[in-house]
């Protein structure tokens, strides 16, 4: 047997993904075994205990002042609402602050925008709070509001769904 | 006592600051960027709030996000851990406008502190040693040379406006003064668009020894010892230990009355680090305060068996410091490994998620980390993984157990520096205790040199 016989059958076993292969011939006798991925691991790990189990984190409590109700964020529980799947077609219309949302640009006034209403690109749906400063959040495209996610005076956080629109073409 | 803290930060600083909250019975509020999501300070906090994208400037940096996911959440203090905003003069400014405790020093204090010439100059008036050199900008050759002759061989000349190793030479004797000024005022104009040179004593292989302070609103000031931290990769520290090997008892109780003194004359409160750079004659020299935690806290928290971070809370809250400086002893030595996520030789950062995570244990062992198996190193944010502490009855008996720590923390997923620390829990000098500023320079090099025996 030549080196480039041994290369041959080496090349074959590992395309075949054989572990263990013996040859016996002409005086010669080949045993090859090939161990599994050796792990940097100097022994069996004791299975570490897995990390609690993801879940959307809790969101801030709902309510407006004085202090919104905490929900505790025990690994596992999840008291909070899952995100809205965004439906096919719809362009769902996120928080980019953290702050109190608002429907209407004061108590008294009217609510910017309701379900069903048609909006422009670039009129205001709601007002988010931060800091003493009133942020006016526009619509990025025309189309219908189809859904609210959020009720005057709750607290969101970035990301958080704000509306659903219906693009129109 | 404040009813609920916000931690502005995340990973394993988020982590500390929240054990100590819930020892206290302060509820928690995380914030975090999205990648963020799934994280354990994120898991384990009793509010989390989403502050922004990826990007730190939009997220951990972010004082609007952060300032208003306090405001809705109630919390009545807010963290800020290490690095991102916890040298922000302007958070503890807007936190103070907001009535939201900073959990720091004043504004003032940062500001002046993060001023490298106004802190040098305000360390003089203290009577703290500075590094001796000119009082400013050097205007000609004659001067210079008079200059280095005072300051005594060897200096550094280095450029004002300059930085990154770039615009200095060391000179070492008269002669090679109004030359190398010559040169070095061209090279600044070059650089920096600026001429101006300024001279310094150049510390050769200085050792980075720093003193932890603690003030409180009461007038108390006291220090915490040293931590020896001169293992650094291009300014990043990669091993500390508490005490020093070299540190006296005398040399500690000189440089921490330095230290409290400076710290004290700034009218500081809260915790406090002041680095000095000590010479082979034990000299030593102001470097610069942080103003902060620090990463390594730890280690002086093993020695002493203080906790800072609560000890941080009760001062933020109005309270005096828990104890007085007579009441403070150290007992035994303690070592830190930084576990970072990057090659051991070539420091390349390995983000990834990772496989498997074995921490060691036993006794004299605490390890911070927010890691886990499955958990998700990002390239987004440091590369810190796990702060591995170990503490023994002394020197000898924290390297031994450093090593059986390193020889089983197992970190799979990623690339570490495990294997580099066990190398360095190997290295003579580091076992003589020979430490310098320079030590990983001639670690790096030593590795790389053919072997010539085991």
């Amino acid at each position: 047997m030549n080196l480039k016989e041994l290369k041959e059958i080496l090349q074959i076993l590992d395309e075949k993904e054989i572990t263990e292969f013996e040859l016996e011939e002409q005086g010669i006798k080949l045993r090859i075994r090939k161990t599994p991925p050796v792990s940097l691991s100097p022994g069996p790990l004791a299975p570490v205990a897995p990390p609690p189990a993801p879940g959307v984190p809790v969101l801030v409590g709902s309510g407006p002042q004085p202090r919104p109700a905490e929900s505790p964020a025990t690994p596992g529980s999840a008291p909070t609402p899952p995100l809205p799947a965004e439906e096919a077609g719809l362009i769902l219309v996120k928080s980019p602050i953290v702050g109190t949302f608002y429907r209407s640009p004061d108590p008294a006034a009217p609510p910017f925008v309701n379900v069903g209403d048609r909006v422009r690109v670039g009129q205001v749906l709601c007002i988010i709070e931060a800091m003493k400063l009133m942020n006016e959040i526009e619509a990025e495209v025309s189309g219908e509001i189809v859904k609210i996610h959020q009720e005057t005076g709750q607290p969101v956080q970035y990301g958080e769904p704000l509306f659903a629109i219906r693009p129109e073409r | 006592m404040f009813k609920k803290i916000l931690i502005a930060n995340r990973g394993e600083i988020a982590l500390r600051v929240m054990w100590a909250c819930k020892e206290l019975g302060i509820k928690t509020v995380a914030v975090y960027a999205e990648p963020d999501r799934h994280s354990l300070h994120v898991r384990f906090a009793d509010q989390a709030v989403c502050i922004g994208p990826a990007r730190s400037v939009e997220s951990y940096l972010n004082i609007p996000a952060i300032i208003s996911a306090a405001e809705i959440t109630g919390a009545d203090a807010i963290h800020p851990g290490y690095g991102f905003l916890s040298e922000s003069s302007y958070l503890a400014e807007i936190c103070e406008a907001c009535a939201i405790k900073f959990i720091g020093p004043g504004p003032q204090a940062i500001r002046l502190m993060g001023d490298k010439s106004r802190a040098k100059k305000a360390m003089i008036k203290a009577g703290v040693p500075v590094i001796p050199g000119s009082p400013g900008v050097v205007e000609d050759e004659d001067k210079a040379t008079r200059l280095a002759r005072e300051t005594g061989f060897p200096v550094i000349l280095k450029a004002s406006a300059g930085g990154g190793g770039r615009g200095m030479r060391i000179i070492r004797e008269a002669s090679e003064v109004a030359p190398a000024f010559r040169a070095a005022q061209a090279e600044a104009a070059a650089a920096f668009g600026v001429p101006d040179v300024y001279i310094e004593k150049y510390v050769e292989a200085p050792r980075h020894i720093e003193i932890q302070v603690m003030a409180d609103t009461k007038g108390n000031v006291v220090h915490l010892g040293e931590r020896e931290c001169s293992i650094q990769r291009r300014h990043q520290k990669l091993i500390e230990e508490c005490p020093s090997p070299v540190v006296t008892e005398k040399l500690r109780r000189r440089m921490g009355r330095a230290a409290v003194e400076a710290a004290a004359a700034v009218q500081y409160v809260n915790a406090g680090t002041i680095e000095f750079l000590v010479d082979e004659q034990s000299n030593y020299y102001f470097m610069e305060m942080n103003t902060r935690i620090q990463v390594e806290h730890g280690v002086t928290e093993l020695v002493t068996g203080r906790d800072l971070v609560k000890e941080q809370i009760h001062i933020a809250a109005g309270e005096p410091l828990s104890f007085a400086q007579k009441d403070l002893g150290f007992v035994g030595h303690a070592i830190e490994c930084r576990i970072n996520a990057e090659d051991p030789v070539t420091f390349i950062p390995s983000p990834g998620t990772i496989r498997s995570f074995n921490v060691p244990g036993g006794p004299g062992v605490r390890v911070d980390t927010a890691a886990h198996e499955g958990c998700e190193i990002s390239p987004y944010y440091d590369s810190l993984v796990a702060k591995l502490m170990v503490h023994g009855r002394d020197r000898r008996e924290a390297i031994a157990r450093m090593r059986r720590c390193l020889d089983v923390m197992v970190v799979e997923g990623i690339r570490t520096t495990v294997p580099l620390h066990r190398r360095i829990m190997d290295d003579p000098d580091f076992l003589a205790g020979r430490l310098s500023t320079k030590f990983m320079e001639r670690f790096q090099v030593a590795r790389k040199a053919p072997v010539a025996g085991p």
